[in-house]
């Protein structure tokens, strides 16, 4: 597990298949070879008014970390991570009296994972309860573990393939954590808040 | 009597022990007064039996002995009056002499009463009938005397054996204590299965337990020199205990493990728990034996089950062969691993290896300790911290939740490596190491100079040793050592030199003669520098790859360039992998200087000189470094 | 590459994969309807006292798998959390939570666990079955259980030995009060009672009552150093 940066791309009119064709081609005249696939997925509960003040709880799945299900508990001041075994999903239908889900939130990622040298690329179709709302692509650069360290790296080869979308400063999310470990949940933080976007997002492949 | 003796009676002085204390102390009953003791035996006193004609009472005898008995105990208990009973007894028996007195008057006067003689009937009496049943009744006697006479009879023989032959019961104990037996209906069962051990074979190892019958014992234990015992001779133990195994476990089996290069048996071992030797299934071996015997079996059926199912569901390169009870494997281009399981029941049939003398007792505890760890594997499963997890995953699978382990730790973790996987391994690291043993012996063999030692370290594992090769030069070790570091694995080398490079080889030897020889060369011509060094000479310039010179067939010629303490005269020296050490030497200026046309003065000749070649075979000198010693040391003087 | 979802099947793991990477949900559905997740508790419980602990340990020694290293001890800290909130009807709706973590082992994970009512069913059932949901979690659940609206009713600490008898489990644990937390581990508790709990489980998929008629008879051969039963814990709030 190294560092994560995720990315959109935005479609300028091309439809999804399109953009993820696109990058494929680049990536692969880049010297990249396709492992298999990938998937995040992310499914929102909100607290029933009798608990008291609203709070959310997020729980995400990526195929990266097959046996542990994330949750991020938003309480509106705070957020806690938790992650555990696959059985936390038997849990939250426990919970379905305390937490419900709305359909309409189900949030996706998935697409093609490439592997070029020490970088993992994942191509990602986002879907919001089934439509279509942009690419995002998730650069992993494994030997390091500290985002300061190699986000220079990332940046360049991020830019080497996606073009000057890229922008020169990290992710919001990393830009506080640049000096510290990074682990797994990290990118999950990554993925929920681009999801939120994309939730919010009325459109397709619109920019933030 | 006239000639009586007296004799005094008295009771013991001691008194009698009420009670004794936990701690030992004795309380004694305080002792009896005159007058008490003199009541206790009055109460002794039986009137019944004194009087010898007893006489019939009208009154009901019981409700007087009820009452007797009534007043008795009341006098016992409340011990009031102690003359009490002897008193009532006194009294019914003159009771009963005055109504025998009455009666007897009465009688007498044979008024009112007669006294006539009662006729007793005759029994009738069938004399044949009391013939039968008191012929029955002897006859029935003489059986209980007969069986009785039987019983002492084999007691006594069977305690005469008894010092040969232990009883049954005893055999059935010593049994217990080694093989697990229960009782199932009237006959008792034993399993010699590895199951309680971990095993997860399906074949049962059940034997039954029986007791020798009597009349097996003699006809076998006279006519033991049968043809057949031509093994180590069993003790004719004569034991009262008998297992029976299943046909299928009968017999020896072990597994054999051949090691073949193009068809030649290069080493075979030969796995029998037993050991070779012992390989009679004699028909009175002592159960111990037997269930040993059998118990292999099984254990190599097992072993070899597994190995067969492994090398069918593996994907190897080569796919290993499983025909009948042979497993071929190939651990290396041109050398195959055969396994095959013998199983013979015929006793006269000795196991084929007495061809084969090479046993390979490193291979054969190698699968035999594999099963062992899988056995151990399947019974020893960690606790769960805290104490309410789940038993069963390991404590890495565990934290793999939590931990957020990605796809290909878990994967990693669900890998299990296979018996057949493993001890091809083993196989192919054996061949790499006696390999490795070969090359670094014949190069030790073939070069004299410099010399070559390895060392191998004694503590490996049974995929990874470790040899350590010092390249010197008699006489001159202290001045300039190359150490190397070879570890051996499974498949490849790794070398580590001695500037810290470590090179990967193949299982090909002679990559490790090659890399071998390139260190030679390059000791030499840093054991000549540091020679140089200490003789205040120059080293003025050295290079392990001289792109000059004919094209090495292997790797670089190296050279090095070393001037006098004065700066006259110049060495060269150029080592080669193939045609060994090229030395030239040349002097500048030359000793003698004519100035011609081109040269027209003497400074120039410092420019340096030609060089001549020394030849060396030609020179004084145990080896090249003594020779360069004496070259350098005549150079020297000679200024 | 295709997606895997493992589920641990008492000592073994299951794993699903298949060649697209379905969703979570659909590889725990698919679980939940092959009956493979072990969400099933059985439980005998029973109380032994201190100065016979000793008799019982060596006894469980006799019969227990693999105790030739000597009995495993655990150190674990237990906390109670219950989400309630009023429900629509009248019944408030309650949904208990436990917490572990071992003492004695800082790197184990900690784990989190559902238990649900005891199953009312049969009566001729030899053991308690309850529905059981477990998991590895990470330290943070403690804060999250509290921020996602928990309370937590007790606290204890639980110290003992653990056995293995196949499939089944055996622990014989004192429990303590929690002292000050501030004070050093293993100081300033204080034991609740003069004896040790005793318990025997196993957690198993739904339907494998076979276990069950295993866990009476080994229950059997502990008698009478220790009497394990079917405990009804509704009953037991009753009487308080």
């Amino acid at each position: 597990m190294g560092v994560t940066i995720l990315q959109q791309f935005p479609t300028e009119n091309r439809t999804g298949p399109d953009t993820i064709e696109l990058l494929s081609k680049r990536i692969k005249a880049l010297g990249a070879m396709q492992h298999g696939n990938f998937l995040v997925d992310c499914e929102t509960y909100t607290s029933v008014p009798q608990l008291g003040h609203q709070r959310t709880v997020h729980v995400l799945h990526n195929s990266e970390q097959p046996a542990t299900v994330f949750s991020i508990l938003d309480t509106g001041t705070k957020t806690i991570p938790l992650a555990t075994d696959g059985l936390f999903d038997l849990l939250m239908m426990k919970m379905s009296s305390f937490y419900t889900s709305k359909k309409q939130t189900k949030a996706e990622s998935k697409g093609p994972r490439f592997e070029i040298g020490d970088f993992c690329v994942k191509l990602g179709t986002i879907t919001v309860s089934s439509n279509f709302k942009g690419i995002l692509v998730e650069v992993e650069y494994k030997p390091c573990v500290v985002p300061a360290m190699c986000w220079d790296l990332m940046k360049e080869f991020l830019q080497g393939f996606l073009g000057f979308s890229v922008p020169s400063t990290p992710p919001t999310y990393l830009q506080n954590r640049m000096q510290e470990l990074y682990t797994p949940i990290d990118t999950i933080h990554q993925y929920l808040e681009q999801f939120m976007i994309y939730r919010k997002s009325p459109g397709i492949g619109v920019r933030t | 009597m006239p000639y009586s003796v007296n004799i005094s009676v008295e009771a013991p002085i001691e008194n009698q022990i009420h009670e004794i204390t936990y701690d030992g102390t004795e309380i004694y009953q305080p002792p009896l007064s005159l007058s008490e003791s003199l009541s206790k035996y009055a109460q002794k006193i039986d009137f019944s039996k004194t009087s010898e004609v007893e006489v019939k009472k009208e009154f009901s005898e019981t409700t007087e002995d009820n009452k007797l008995e009534a007043d008795s105990k009341e006098t016992f208990q409340s011990n009031l009056w102690p003359w009490d009973t002897v008193r009532n007894k006194l009294r019914s028996a003159l009771q009963e002499v005055c109504v025998l007195a009455d009666v007897l008057a009465i009688a007498k006067d044979k008024r009112y009463m007669v006294l006539d003689p009662v006729q007793q009937e005759p029994l009738e009496t069938k004399s044949m009938a009391q013939i039968y049943a008191r012929k029955k009744a002897l006859s029935g006697a003489a059986n209980v005397l007969l069986t009785g006479a039987e019983r002492l009879k084999t007691s006594q023989t069977e305690a005469a054996r008894n010092r040969t032959v232990p009883d049954f019961h005893i055999e059935l104990l010593r049994l217990r204590q080694n093989w697990r037996l229960k009782k199932v209906s009237n006959t008792i069962i034993g399993d010699l299965s590895y199951r309680t051990a971990g095993s997860k074979y399906i074949q049962t190892g059940t034997f039954e337990v029986s007791k020798t019958e009597e009349d097996e014992k003699p006809a076998t234990p006279p006519s033991s020199p049968s043809p057949l015992s031509t093994g180590p001779v069993v003790p004719k133990t004569n034991t009262a205990l008998k297992v029976s195994i299943p046909s299928e476990l009968k017999g020896v089996a072990y597994i054999e493990v051949l090691c073949r290069k193009d068809q030649d048996d290069l080493c075979s071992a030969n796995i029998n728990l037993l050991g070779n030797g012992h390989t009679t299934t004699h028909p009175d071996m002592h159960w111990q034996q037997k269930l040993e015997a059998a118990q292999n079996v099984l254990f190599c059926k097992e072993l070899f089950n597994q190995l067969a199912k492994e090398a069918v569901q593996l994907q190897a390169p080569i796919p290993h062969m499983v025909v009948g009870n042979q497993i071929m494997a190939t651990v290396l281009p041109g050398i195959q691993l055969i396994i095959g399981l013998r199983h013979s029941t015929n006793v006269e049939k000795k196991p084929a290896n007495s061809g084969k003398t090479e046993h390979d007792h490193v291979l054969e505890h190698s699968l035999h300790q594999l099963l062992r760890e899988v056995h151990h594997k399947n019974t020893h499963h960690p606790f769960p911290h805290p104490a309410t997890g789940p038993l069963g995953p390991s404590k890495k699978r565990m934290c793999a939740g939590p931990m957020a382990a990605d796809r290909y730790e878990l994967l990693e973790m669900t890998k299990t490596e296979t018996l057949l996987e493993q001890i091809i391994k083993q196989a192919q690291h054996f061949f790499m190491r006696m390999r490795t043993e070969y090359v670094l012996d014949t190069i030790a063999k073939e070069v004299k100079d410099p010399l070559i030692s390895s060392h191998w370290n004694t503590l490996n594992s049974p995929t990874q040793s470790c040899v350590k090769i010092n390249i010197s030069t008699h006489g001159y070790d202290a001045l300039c050592r190359t150490p190397l570091v070879i570890h051996v694995g499974e498949k490849t080398l790794k070398c580590i030199c001695r500037d810290g490079k470590v090179m990967y080889m193949s299982y090909e030897p002679q990559e490790l003669r090659d890399l071998v020889f390139c260190h030679i060369n390059q000791h030499q011509i840093l054991a000549v520098q540091a020679l140089a060094k200490t003789m205040g000479w120059q080293s003025l310039a050295n290079s392990n790859h001289l792109g000059t010179g004919a094209v090495e067939p292997l790797g670089n010629a190296s050279s090095c360039l070393l001037a006098s303490p004065t700066g006259d005269r110049i060495i060269a020296v150029r080592c080669e992998p193939q045609s060994g050490v090229q030395v030239s030497v040349a002097h500048s200026p030359r000793t003698d200087f004519f100035p011609s046309r081109l040269v027209t003065e003497r400074k120039w000749e410092h420019l340096g000189g030609q060089f001549r070649d020394v030849r060396l075979e030609k020179m004084e000198g145990r080896n090249f470094l003594h020779k360069m010693e004496l070259l350098m040391a005549s150079l020297t003087s000679n200024s | 590459m295709p997606r895997i979802f493992f589920i641990k099947v008492g000592q073994n793991y299951i794993i699903i994969m298949s060649a697209a990477p379905g969703s979570a949900m659909d590889s725990l559905s698919a679980a939940l309807k092959c009956n493979i997740i072990p969400n099933q508790e059985y439980l005998l419980q029973g109380s032994v006292l201190d100065q016979y602990v000793e008799v019982l340990l060596h006894r469980l020694r006799g019969l227990c798998d693999n105790v030739d290293s000597g009995p495993e001890s655990f150190h674990d800290h237990e906390l109670s959390f219950a989400l309630r909130a009023q429900g629509s009807g009248a019944a408030p709706m309650v949904l208990p939570l436990r917490v572990r973590r071992a003492l004695d082992s800082p790197e184990s994970p900690w784990q989190l666990r559902y238990v649900g009512q005891q199953e009312l069913g049969d009566k001729n059932r030899p053991t308690v079955v309850r529905s059981s949901i477990d998991m590895a979690c990470s330290s943070t659940i403690v804060e999250f259980l509290t921020e996602l609206g928990c309370r937590m009713d007790f606290e204890y600490i639980a110290r003992g030995y653990m056995f293995r008898k196949g499939r089944m489990k055996i622990t014989v644990s004192k429990i303590f009060k929690m002292g000050n937390m501030n004070t050093k581990p293993g100081e300033g508790v204080e034991p609740i009672s003069q004896s040790y709990l005793v318990e025997l489980s196993v957690l198993a998929p739904t339907g494998q009552d076979a276990i069950a008629e295993d866990m009476r008879i080994f229950a059997e051969q502990l008698r009478p150093l220790v009497q394990l039963e079917k405990i009804d814990y509704k009953r037991l709030g009753n009487m308080s």
